[in-house]
């Protein structure tokens, strides 16, 4: 029944031309999902999953509003997979073993890091946005950029890397100034560790220094990414509850989710600040 | 979704390859042989390195793909097959990154002869013959020294192929290109895959001023071309030793 339509419209087109230019115009948003080149393998009309990052630097809040988000987002009825950095199958305990040492040279750690998120996109993450999943991103391209472009390699070289990457939906940046974050990260774990406080950039011998120099470099690639990428920002220092009713607000309207009333059951009520 | 996101720019892939040729910022120097397997280069490089060593020069040599820091996740992902063309490439090029940070530059600072049996061509030529974008390659390696000399060792495929097949009992999933699934037969698999690595390498012979070596010319005849090419384009009393 259907194909006698079907070959009017394809006869139809080459001599009206009209027909096929408008279908284009109905999907323009599909060659944008990758930066540049697309994945090999990977046809973008599958992908009918949703991408939502959240970035932001140690102690920003990034893990704990994950948590909470997933759980409103399954009580609304939709399934979620989360990524984040070092979680591979493929490289995730060998960037573990080579930050364990010192003897592990930026680049390679840089590219190490790179495997790892494409290890997880193409294994992990292309199959759940295919199957309709919404994914949330504890930390994405952006915080890989940032921490190699702060060791000076060069922000295009990292961009050229990362051009394969899925283009998120929404990116949220959750802002905190450094001593917050510090605050924060020392509250956590009674001490400061090597890699959050850049030690292995020799800023500085004070511990408390070296973090928040460290942390603010890394914070100024934020604002310069954010420009470029089109984050959402946020006032990470806000409490944990009034960040998460703005992050549901903006997730809501983006999947089409009328209600955005949430209260964190009681295995994650202890986040609920 | 989320279009209004600013594109990056990326160049077109089309566009010709430029090779940019850095200043050289170090007194040493860099010798590069490169083909497909079977192609006879590893027995050149090592005529030219015993030739060296027997002289008494400033030399290191160095091999694709010897860095501990990266094998164990190379050895993973091979064993079960978990590597794709993107994460195979930047596992490499990690690999790569390593060797090159913290053996080839600083030997090259220190005013060595490094001699590399491979080097990023070889992932150029591979990688791209598994569906990675030469474009993106040049760029994830653009942080290695240019070679002084890149000798370009071709033999054709049949006896290359048969160099190889007659000395290994069997061949590798990777090394065979199985991951790309071109056939099921893994002799043949390989054959079509080295097909497609020996004409990425052709292409470069004019992009990266590679020489080009006859495969199947005798051993020493071709070794002698190969020294007299060397002392030509080298100045070699720069790594000759000391006299007291």
């Amino acid at each position: 029944m259907t194909r006698p339509d079907k070959a009017n419209g394809s006869n139809a087109a080459p001599d009206g031309g009209t027909a096929k230019r408008s279908r284009k115009k109905v999907q323009p948003e599909a060659p944008s999902r990758f930066y540049g080149t697309t994945l090999p393998g990977v046809k973008l009309e599958e992908l009918s999953g949703t991408l939502f990052v959240l970035e932001g630097t140690d102690g920003s809040g990034r893990s704990t509003q994950i948590s909470l988000l997933t759980e409103w987002l399954e009580s609304e009825g939709f399934a979620v997979q989360t990524m984040g950095l070092r979680r591979s199958f493929l490289v995730g305990q060998d960037i573990d073993a080579l930050m364990a040492e010192n003897s592990v040279t930026r680049t390679t750690l840089s590219l190490m890091y790179s495997t790892d998120f494409f290890d997880q996109l193409e294994r992990r993450i292309l199959p759940a946005l295919r199957s309709g999943l919404i994914v949330l991103a504890d930390r994405y391209i952006f915080t890989l950029i940032a921490r190699s472009a702060v060791r000076g390699i060069g922000r295009d070289y990292l961009h050229g890397i990362y051009e394969m990457a899925l283009r998120p939906d929404l990116t949220f940046w959750l802002n905190v100034r450094p001593e917050i974050a510090f605050d924060r990260e020392f509250k956590k774990a009674q001490t400061i560790s090597y890699w959050e406080s850049g030690r292995d950039m020799s800023l500085s011998n004070d511990l408390f220094q070296s973090f928040i120099r460290y942390q603010s470099l890394i914070k100024r690639e934020f604002e310069y990414l954010s420009k470029r990428h089109g984050f959402i920002e946020l006032d990470g220092e806000g409490s944990v509850s009034e960040v998460n009713r703005v992050l549901r607000k903006r997730i809501a309207s983006h999947l089409g989710i009328r209600s955005t009333h949430y209260q964190p059951s009681h295995a994650l009520s202890h986040l609920w600040r | 979704m989320a279009t209004t996101f600013p594109n990056i720019p990326a160049a077109e892939d089309t566009a010709p390859v430029k090779v940019v040729a850095t200043k050289r910022q170090y007194p040493g120097a860099l010798v590069v042989v490169e083909g497909i397997d079977g192609s006879g280069k590893s027995t050149q490089l090592y005529l030219l390195k015993r030739w060296l060593e027997i002289g008494g020069y400033r030399i290191h040599f160095t091999e694709w793909n010897s860095s501990p820091l990266v094998k164990s996740a190379t050895r993973r992902g091979k064993q079960r097959r978990l590597l794709t063309p993107i994460t195979f490439s930047l596992l490499h090029a990690a690999d790569f990154a390593d060797r090159c940070e913290r053996q080839i530059l600083p030997l090259l600072h220190g005013g060595y002869l490094v001699l590399a049996d491979r080097y990023i061509y070889t992932a150029f030529a591979r990688d791209a013959a598994r569906g990675c974008a030469p474009r993106w390659l040049r760029n994830l390696y653009s942080f290695a020294p240019v070679p002084d000399i890149t000798f370009y060792f071709r033999a054709p495929l049949d006896v290359a192929v048969n160099r190889i097949v007659a000395g290994r009992p069997k061949l590798k999933y990777y090394e065979a290109g199985m991951d790309l699934g071109i056939s099921l037969d893994r002799a043949e698999s390989f054959r079509i895959f080295q097909e497609r690595i020996l004409s990425n390498y052709d292409q470069m012979i004019e992009t990266d001023n590679f020489i080009l070596m006859d495969g199947t010319v005798r051993v020493n005849k071709l070794q002698k071309l190969m020294r007299q090419i060397v002392g030509e384009r080298i100045d070699l009393g720069q790594f000759a030793p000391k006299k007291k």
